[in-house]
């Protein structure tokens, strides 16, 4: 799987990150290191312990790194997440935005796993 | 309708039930005063009459004790025992009473005989309870009658002389004519204006003195005679009774003719006699007085109750006209709310047909996809579909999006300084695809430029142009004509502000009157057959308002069926303080061939202003002439601007023409608002040296005539410029901390700013930022890249810290770098104090172009 597969599986625009990063070298160091980034583990535990204003700054975080590398897919929905955990309150449509962001963030995972595999 | 007439009828009746109450409550309160006024009289005259009764009695009682003294002196002067010769004592008495005045003077014997001494001869009317009462020694008063028989009054005190009978007397008994008394006591009314007048009676009733109309003999004759219905034994009785045990009686009575006299009888008996004082009080004329008088106050309150109801009636009127007013009002809004909720679900039935439609695009391509995933070509061609498709949805989600936004009021404007060039260059770009696809002439005439950066929403500005654009796009049929166009002229508003006039024109559909007024309502779109099959949300002209409004702009339509639509934007923009660099280009001479006069003239203008002299001319034929003139006179043009399109020869040939007649290098650029990458090939050929985009702005020609100028001319440019290379250099060696708590983000932002050889502290959070600041020493960084959202310590919080140290550097340059891209967010971040704010993701060029802003 080249990066350009891995960025299409997982609904990100490779256009994009390398037009800003310009190296393909980079862009793939960045992206493998996307696993390591704990922010998203800070997110679920901070849901699971009711922290919602730990959770808001983390999705906040992912929806940041996502920008920068350009995971559009999880950046959209960890961007909606962010908002609706603004304010701090727990609702349906946050627990529908949080499973949304989850989904997302395994199918991105997956993709890079499948090109940190090769 | 149905609501106002109830409402009328409603108040119609309570008007007229008001009316009754008024009347009934007013009616009800004269007879009450009526009534009371009666009452009120009868006591008052019960009063009057008794005070009357006393006054006369006591009169009575004085006169008769004064002509009892005169009987007593009498007696007292000739006393019996002292009596020697009766014929002398008789000669006195006579002598005494004549003296006094007396009309007779008479000896009263045991057995009631008279012995007379003086006067005329008189009888006693009612001789035996005189005598009674004189046997007990007590001086008596009673009536008599003379010879003639006129009336008398008898006045008797006890005394023994001796009579010519030999016999003793019982009394000596004097009279006095009644009239006398009657006088005396002005019981002779008749001369009087007074109302009351008086009777005597005794008990039986015979009249004592009368007055007044009586003629009969007895009072109770009269009262039978005056009361009718038999009403007289009744009063009679009662009056017989008082005066048997002596007590004051009084009566209201009707008398006279009919019975319709109210009389007030007031009866008290009279000392030393058997005699009753009667006072008769006529209330005719009193009631009459009385009820003129409370006629007047009948009509005054009938007619304060008609002023009463008149203003009821004024003020029912103008309740009733605010009523209706608002009931209309009511109605009017009712039916505004109807509509808006009609356009609202034709809205929303619109819409959902619009997300069906690319949805179901999506969800069949998908399928189709799926279907044959071997087959490379199809799936090619699904994904395409599918991406336009998603893009068309994402559209529409967007206006929807923008629209929840605008009518929840928090659409704020970014604004920040703008490159009109590059605005429009932007849209141009963008339209032509679809220009294209539809065969359509797209032109962009740009003039009078007097400010090209300024201070905008650039992203907003490029919606409402968009907008304008792609509708004129979608309303304008294959082959027609659609022109942007952007002039300026200076701001009522100040020198700071310039006026930009824009305007999209189309000759497409047009709308209809009725349309344009309601263009820029939410959820509207013309319903004809011609523009059902052309989708759209009909959010856009309303959000393209909002957001003109929101710019303190105008818009404006002109607009007819069938002959096109022009929509002009006039919107006064901030010019941006940063000064534009001095564009000077050499001491050319050029020549700008294009057919619209307008464009030419302001090129010519535009090009003055770099410093370059220019003619200008419409059609192909005069350039290549002009061209040859100069050729001849050795004197050729430095660069030639050809339109693509011209009025007798396209830009191409006339090229051709100009290389076949004078050859030669002088750079030929085509003018286009068009990707020209179809006729490139065709316009190198003909000899054209390159192209230079539409709008033609100062900068644009710039830009675009810097590359002809050669080593010799560029003395006096090359110092003005730093190239962009040498402006990123100029940040090596740079110090800057970056607060940033996730490791990728800041790997990233290394890597990146690594390549402006930027040398980069980290701090994880905002406390960690400010202890490195705090710490380190004065100067040593040139910047702070600050991210928001941390832990321990906002960014926030950390720049206001930073900004309140005392430090000579607190005031360093302090940029956001955030994911949050929202304009209230920004304004935050200015707010604590920060310089600038980059959104997330890091674009290499935006930092450097912040940094290089804000350090010195």
């Amino acid at each position: 799987m080249t990066l350009q597969e891995c960025y299409a599986a997982m609904g990100g625009n490779f256009d994009d990150v390398i037009g800003r990063l310009r190296s393909e070298k980079l862009v793939q160091k960045f992206v493998l290191k996307f696993l390591n980034d704990d922010s998203y583990e800070l997110l679920n535990s901070s849901i699971a312990s009711g922290n919602y204003t730990e959770a808001f700054r983390a999705a906040h975080t992912i929806k940041g790194v996502c920008q920068n590398l350009s995971f559009v897919r999880l950046q959209d929905s960890s961007a909606r997440l962010t908002e609706a955990l603004r304010d701090g309150n727990w609702n349906d449509e946050v627990a529908a935005l949080v499973e949304e962001v989850r989904g997302d963030y395994q199918a991105t995972a997956d993709a890079i796993r499948t090109l940190a595999g090769q | 309708m149905k609501l106002k007439n109830r409402t009328t009828q409603y108040l119609t009746i309570s008007l007229g039930v008001l009316c009754i109450v008024c009347v009934c409550i007013f009616s009800f309160m004269a007879v009450f005063l009526r009534r009371s006024n009666q009452e009120t009289i009868s006591e008052v005259g019960t009063l009057y009459m008794a005070g009357l009764n006393e006054r006369i009695s006591l009169h009575f009682s004085t006169t008769i004790d004064y002509r009892i003294s005169h009987v007593k002196n009498i007696v007292s002067a000739m006393p019996p025992e002292e009596v020697e010769d009766s014929k002398v004592m008789r000669e006195r008495l006579k002598y005494d009473a004549e003296s006094r005045d007396f009309n007779s003077l008479a000896f009263l014997a045991e057995d009631g005989r008279l012995d007379f001494l003086s006067g005329e001869l008189f009888t006693i009317s009612d001789p035996q309870p005189f005598l009674d009462s004189l046997r007990q020694e007590q001086v008596k008063v009673a009536a008599g009658a003379g010879e003639r028989g006129e009336r008398l009054l008898l006045l008797g005190v006890p005394a023994s002389y001796p009579m010519q009978d030999g016999r003793e007397s019982a009394a000596l008994v004097a009279a006095v004519s009644v009239d006398m008394l009657e006088s005396i006591l002005s019981l002779d009314f008749d001369q009087t204006d007074s109302l009351v007048y008086s009777h005597i009676i005794r008990r039986d009733g015979a009249f004592v003195i009368r007055s007044g109309s009586a003629f009969r003999d007895s009072y109770f004759d009269r009262l039978r005679a005056e009361v009718p219905d038999g009403n007289a034994e009744k009063y009679i009785s009662e009056l017989k009774e008082a005066m048997a045990q002596r007590k004051d009686y009084s009566a209201v009575m009707f008398a006279g003719d009919g019975g319709e006299e109210r009389r007030h009888l007031y009866c008290t008996s009279l000392p030393y006699t058997e005699w009753y004082l009667v006072t008769i009080l006529p209330y005719g004329e009193i009631d009459e007085i009385v009820s003129n008088m409370g006629g007047g106050l009948i009509r005054a309150a009938l007619m304060g109750c008609g002023l009463i109801l008149i203003m009821l009636l004024l003020v029912f009127m103008g309740y009733l006209r605010l009523t209706r007013q608002q009931i209309i009002e009511l109605q009017q809004a009712r039916r505004e709310a109807e509509h808006a909720n009609k356009a609202k679900s034709e809205f929303l039935s619109s819409m959902s047909h619009d997300i069906r439609t690319p949805m179901n695009a999506i969800v069949g391509m998908t399928a189709i996809a799926t279907a044959n995933i071997d087959n490379k070509q199809q799936i090619q061609n699904c994904l395409k579909k599918i991406g336009l498709s998603s893009k068309h949805l994402l559209g529409l989600i967007n206006d929807v999006l923008d629209m929840s936004k605008i009518e929840s009021g928090k659409m704020t404007l970014n604004m920040d300084q703008v490159s009109l060039r590059e605005a429009m260059e932007s849209i141009v770009s963008i339209v032509q695809p679809q220009v294209r696809v539809k065969n359509q002439f797209f032109d962009v005439v740009i003039s009078d430029i007097q400010a090209e950066n300024v201070y905008c929403d650039s992203v907003r500005l490029n919606q409402v142009l968009l907008n304008f654009l792609s509708n004129a796009v979608k309303f304008t049929p294959e082959g027609g004509h659609i022109g942007v166009a952007l002039t300026q002229e200076p701001s009522p508003k100040g020198d700071d502000y310039v006026r930009c006039h824009l305007s999209v024109k189309d000759d497409g559909i047009g709308m209809s009157r009725e349309f344009q007024q309601k263009i820029f309502d939410s959820f509207t779109r013309e319903q004809t057959d011609r523009v059902n099959k052309i989708e759209g949300t009909g959010l856009g002209m309303s959000i393209t308002k909002f957001i003109i409004d929101a710019m303190e702009g105008e818009v404006r339509i002109e607009s007819e069926p069938d002959k096109g639509t022009t929509f002009f934007v006039t919107v006064d923009f901030e010019k941006a303080t940063v000064s534009e660099r001095d564009m000077v280009l050499p001491d050319w001479s050029m020549l700008v061939v294009d057919d619209d006069r307008q464009l030419c003239e302001s090129t010519v203008k535009a090009l003055a202003e770099i410093g370059v002299r220019s003619d200008w001319t419409m059609d192909g034929g005069s350039a290549i002439r002009m061209v040859g003139e100069r050729h001849k006179h050795h004197e050729p043009y430095h660069i030639i601007l050809l339109d693509w399109k011209l009025s007798d020869m396209d830009g191409i040939t006339t090229a051709r023409r100009i290389r076949e007649e004078v050859g030669g290098d002088t750079p030929i650029l085509l003018i286009s608002a068009y990707d020209w990458s179809e006729i490139e090939e065709d316009a190198h050929e003909a000899g054209v040296t390159g192209f230079i985009s539409k709008p033609l702005f100062k900068s644009t020609l710039y830009h675009g005539l810097r590359q002809f100028v050669t080593e010799e001319e560029a003395i006096p440019v090359s110092e003005q410029f730093e190239s962009e290379q040498e402006a990123e250099k100029s940040l090596s060696g740079r110090r800057i901390l970056i607060a940033e708590d996730n490791d990728l983000n800041w790997e990233i932002a290394e890597a990146l700013l690594s390549d402006l050889e930027i040398e980069m502290d980290r701090a994880e959070n905002g406390q960690a930022c400010l202890e490195v600041f705090a710490q380190s020493e004065l100067h040593h960084y040139d910047a702070i890249l600050m991210d928001i959202r941390m832990p321990v310590m906002t960014g926030y919080d950390a720049a206001k810290a930073i900004r309140a140290m005392d430090r000579e550097d607190a005031d360093l340059p302090i940029i956001a770098m955030t994911a949050d891209a929202f304009s209230e967010d920004i304004q935050r971040c200015l707010a604590c104090g920060m310089n600038a704010h980059i959104s997330k993701p890091i674009d290499i060029k935006e930092v450097a172009k912040q940094l290089r802003r804000y350090i010195q």
